[in-house]
């Protein structure tokens, strides 16, 4: 067989592909900063209600919030007194 | 009463080969784990349905003109056969031994254009290309199923978190590791002399390594076709296995510790950022590797169709009508590969296997990398999400942060492992361009 030669070539496709996509990456890395850097520097704070990949937006409000626990408990309470019955 | 025994000649039960039995019950095993165990059934359905008709004995729906010709053609049409290619059959043998020498004297020797009177001969005997075969000459043959599902893909991504992020590249980098620790694995085998794998096979396999069902399909397409069947249902299946196989990889690799690290919230991103990344991942594409460019091309095309937001008309068809018109041929083509002849074979346990392998030192590599990262770097890095570098979007990245929130119910880490995990489509994209170019 012509073991030697092929595992030779499997092993420099090894090393010569994952160094490729290393760089290939590195310089998009590079890039992408370096592009997110002028996007942001010309066209500054993008509304906090951006479509953004970030979490949940939990700007709530304190009123609103307690509000909200009120109706809540209020809710709990009546399903556990008609529960008890 | 030879009529009757003309029909039975002719029935399916008649002719059915032990390798079609088990064939067809390949196929029903992938319905079964299509149907009831949800393993990527939009892919395996199809896969397996045409896996079944693939093997319905005398039909040869996964055959060309010719291919069905000489498998059950008359005598005399198989002597115009033979002469169209320029061969003589040896009068003495039985029609079988003809048969076969037919096949050996088309893999070897016949030029191009004998093989085109052949066909003619075979089509004007009333031959015609078998249904799937059409299917896979349509849609695989000529690359276009891979490449519009891609873009469909493109059209489903959100770049978002891989934006605020960007270092979450080198992760979606690190795991294409699995890719050429596989291809080496294949090329070790073959030299073991326990499989036989040529170089382009070995990369086609590996590629299993990069959990994605269309590049895997592109590119075996492109360097061994005789093994697309295997490889495709081994990327696939194993896709639909991440939740299975990832998780004991991650939990082995990382202590408690480092899976409860909390990453700090993504920025907002921009529209106009989110428009200028497939324009500028393209033109890098152009300079650098392109041979990687109709498979990123069409990816960058779908993705800007998305986020410029004036054509949400095909936008929406990329990522919905069109990318299941596609699929559905794509699957019957790719089952028309489950042929017993070539299918029931050692190396295809050698592929299955090699597979999963490739999936373990794909998500080994991604983890490690982000612990790396995360040594180095400032802002904390979970090394969980290093696993999400294997493509498969969105699985792996739910699978980290499912096993994130395991141990820190309130840490919840899907929307940093899409970085990584978008990153392996590119990194995977990438890294069968590298394999097109220095094999192809």
């Amino acid at each position: 067989m012509q073991d030697p030669e092929l595992l030779q070539e499997g092993l420099g496709l090894m090393a010569l592909g994952m160094g490729f996509v290393f760089v290939f990456l590195a310089i998009l890395v590079f890039l992408l900063t370096l592009m997110s850097g002028i996007i942001r520097r010309f066209q500054p704070a993008p509304a906090p209600v951006a479509p953004g990949g970030g979490a949940k937006p939990a700007p709530r409000g304190k009123g609103q919030d307690d509000e909200t626990l009120a109706v809540i408990s209020a809710a709990v309470h009546r399903y556990r007194s008609k529960r008890r019955r | 009463m030879d009529k009757l025994l003309t029909l039975w000649q002719g029935s399916g039960l008649y002719n059915l080969e032990l390798g079609q039995a088990v064939m067809v019950m390949v196929g029903l095993l992938l319905l079964y784990l299509a149907i009831y165990k949800k393993f990527e059934p939009l892919l395996l359905v199809p896969i397996g349905f045409g896996g079944i008709l693939a093997n319905i004995p005398e039909a040869g729906l996964a055959l060309s003109a010719l291919d069905q010709a000489i498998d059950v053609g008359r005598p005399v049409l198989l002597e115009q056969i033979a002469s169209a290619l320029g061969g003589s059959l040896d009068s003495q043998a039985n029609i079988e031994s003809w048969r076969t020498s037919l096949q050996q004297m088309m893999a070897n020797g016949a030029s191009a254009e004998q093989l085109a009177t052949a066909k003619a001969v075979a089509k004007g005997a009333g031959y015609g290309d078998g249904l799937l075969y059409m299917f896979y000459t349509v849609a695989i043959t000529s690359g276009i199923a891979p490449l519009i599902i891609f873009m469909g893909v493109g059209a489903m991504t959100d770049f978002g978190p891989l934006l605020a992020n960007p270092r979450t590249l080198f992760l979606g980098a690190a795991a294409q590791f699995g890719i050429f620790a596989t291809l080496f694995g294949a090329v070790l085998l073959s030299s073991m002399g326990w499989m036989d794998f040529s170089l382009n096979q070995a990369a086609a396999i590996g590629i299993i390594g990069g959990a994605d069902g269309p590049t895997s399909i592109y590119v075996s397409s492109m360097l061994a076709p005789e093994l697309l069947g295997a490889i495709a249902v081994a990327a696939y299946a194993y896709m639909a296995l991440v939740p299975l196989i990832q998780p004991p990889i991650m939990r082995l690799l990382t202590s408690k510790k480092e899976r409860e690290i909390t990453m700090t919230q993504l920025r907002p991103v921009s529209k106009l950022e989110k428009i200028v990344f497939p324009l500028l991942l393209l033109i890098l594409v152009a300079l650098f590797l392109p041979d990687a460019s109709p498979l990123l091309g069409m990816f960058c095309f779908g993705n800007l169709m998305r986020e410029c937001g004036v054509v949400e008309r095909l936008s929406d068809t990329a990522q919905n009508s069109l990318i299941n018109i596609v699929t559905i041929m794509l699957g019957l083509a790719v089952g028309s590969k489950l042929m017993a002849d070539s299918f029931l074979a050692v190396e295809t346990l050698g592929i299955m296997a090699l597979g999963i392998v490739a999936f373990g030192i794909g998500t080994t590599a991604g983890v490690l990398m982000a612990k790396l990262m995360n040594l180095v770097s400032k802002m904390p890095i979970n090394p969980l999400i290093g696993a999400a570098g294997v493509s498969a979007v969105p699985m792996a990245a739910r699978v980290a942060n499912k096993v994130g929130l395991e141990s820190n119910p309130h840490n919840f880490l899907l929307m940093h492992a899409m970085g990584p995990n978008v990153a392996g489509v590119i990194g995977s994209a990438v890294a069968a361009g590298v394999m097109i170019k220095y094999l192809g």
